[in-house]
């Protein structure tokens, strides 16, 4: 193959290349081209935050308005301060926000929820959100559930073959083997 | 002294590198030399690719609906198929491909210059050998394999959308939102193809290596095929590894 005809091959192979890379881009990614300089902070205090992690969504009712960008412990008080990237679109929340943190489905991933208020005031950037609602731990809810009210060590020791495998205080086996 | 010897081996290879960045100039004879190889090495690998990648996004498919069945999550499965592409198959499996399909040929060219001294001429002529021979080369190797790893992703994903959509029955719509969702531009598809650049330029310069140090005999030159695509191989899956550490965070 000679010049003009080689050149031809590799130009199309190029071009070709290039438009498989921008349709693979536009359809199979979350198209977010910028660096993140279109949003603008948050904070919210929250006494536990489950399994929230950075980078985590962001919604108002389901639908994703920014994501979480640091989570970090006051070391003071002991809260963690979750700070929220909120896209610049979305600027006029309302002062009397409320945001929580929720799991999606029974073991999806954790995001935060922020529901409007009706005050006229906004959030300024940086502002903290002041009504917050905590992750519920569903592992310890349904432990609290479970457990509530139930066995004394005494009660365990008497029904040795089921409480063998749950939760026996540490000295019952001893006592069991002889 | 095997451990001396490792070194030395170690460090004529980096200097190799380092020879060939040196004598990368953007002359006249340079593109012209570049454009021939592009054909050669990445638009000649194409069809490979594309039925690689098909294949593999098949059968990606498949096992990941296998695996998420047990959770009733097979809607799901667009999410393995792109993080899985992206990240780690595309790019390596591509280079994989490569190397077998380009980096051997790269090493046998250049091997049986050096057994019929035509590298020796070249130098005698008072022409680069390495300028001539190796760079276009190398950089049509950096450039090539990011493209046809466009080539492989866009296979497999589309295979796997036909398995997943036709065969299997998932809904169309969630396949390519829960896809969307989950890939990050940044985070998976720009990684995917710097990643893809580096195992172009570590295939391209073992491949080059070996070949341009082989023994000026014919076994030479077989020995430095064999060679070139065990080590390219062995290496770009061990930098996988340590660029996947470095360059996913979450």
């Amino acid at each position: 193959m000679r010049g003009p005809r080689l050149e031809f091959a590799v130009g199309a192979f190029l071009l070709l290349a290039l438009a498989s890379l921008l349709v693979l881009a536009l359809a199979s990614t979350n198209n977010k081209w910028g660096f993140g300089g279109h949003s603008y902070p948050l904070k919210a205090r929250f006494s536990t935050i489950g399994q929230l992690r950075v980078s985590a969504p962001v919604k108002i009712g389901g639908v994703v308005v920014g994501q979480v960008s640091d989570v970090s412990l006051d070391p003071q008080k002991f809260d963690s301060i979750v700070t929220l990237s909120i896209d610049e679109r979305y600027k006029d929340l309302p002062s009397d926000t409320s945001a929580g943190i929720f799991t999606a489905g029974l073991l999806g991933e954790s995001y935060v929820g922020l529901s409007p208020g009706g005050d006229i005031e906004t959030l300024k950037p940086g502002d903290e959100i002041t009504l917050t609602q905590s992750a519920v731990d569903l592992m310890q809810l349904v432990g609290k559930y479970m457990f509530a009210g139930g066995g004394t060590p005494a009660a365990a020791n008497a029904k040795p073959a089921a409480a063998s495998t749950s939760s026996t205080p540490s000295d019952a086996p001893t006592e069991q083997t002889p | 002294m095997p451990f001396v010897a490792a070194t030395r081996a170690l460090g004529a290879a980096g200097l190799f590198a380092v020879s060939v960045l040196r004598a990368s100039k953007p002359t006249r004879d340079f593109f012209a030399e570049l454009t021939r190889e592009i054909y050669k090495i990445g638009a000649r690998s194409l069809p490979i690719v594309a039925a690689g990648g098909a294949f593999v996004g098949l059968s990606v498919t498949l096992l990941g609906y296998r695996a998420l069945e047990t959770y009733g999550a097979t809607g799901q499965v667009s999410v393995l198929l792109g993080l899985g592409l992206y990240r780690e198959l595309g790019p390596v499996l591509t280079a994989l491909l490569f190397i077998g399909r380009a980096g051997s040929s790269i090493a046998a060219e250049l091997g049986l210059m050096r057994a019929t001294d035509q590298i020796t001429a070249l130098g005698l002529m008072g022409i680069d050998p390495v300028a001539k021979t190796v760079a276009p080369r190398f950089w049509a190797a950096v450039l090539c394999v990011p493209m046809l790893t466009a080539f492989f992703v866009s296979l497999a994903i589309t295979a796997g959308y036909f398995e997943a959509v036709q065969v299997i029955g998932i809904d169309g719509g969630t396949f390519w939102q829960s896809m969307k969702d989950s890939v990050d531009f940044h985070d998976d598809f720009l990684v995917a193809f710097i990643k893809a650049a580096i195992f172009g330029a570590i295939s391209a310069l073992v491949a080059a290596y070996v070949g341009y140090h082989a023994e000026p005999t014919i076994e030479g030159t077989s020995v430095a095929t064999t060679r070139a695509v065990v080590n390219a191989s062995l290496l770009v899956l061990m930098f996988n590894f340590v660029l996947s550490a470095l360059l996913f965070r979450s």
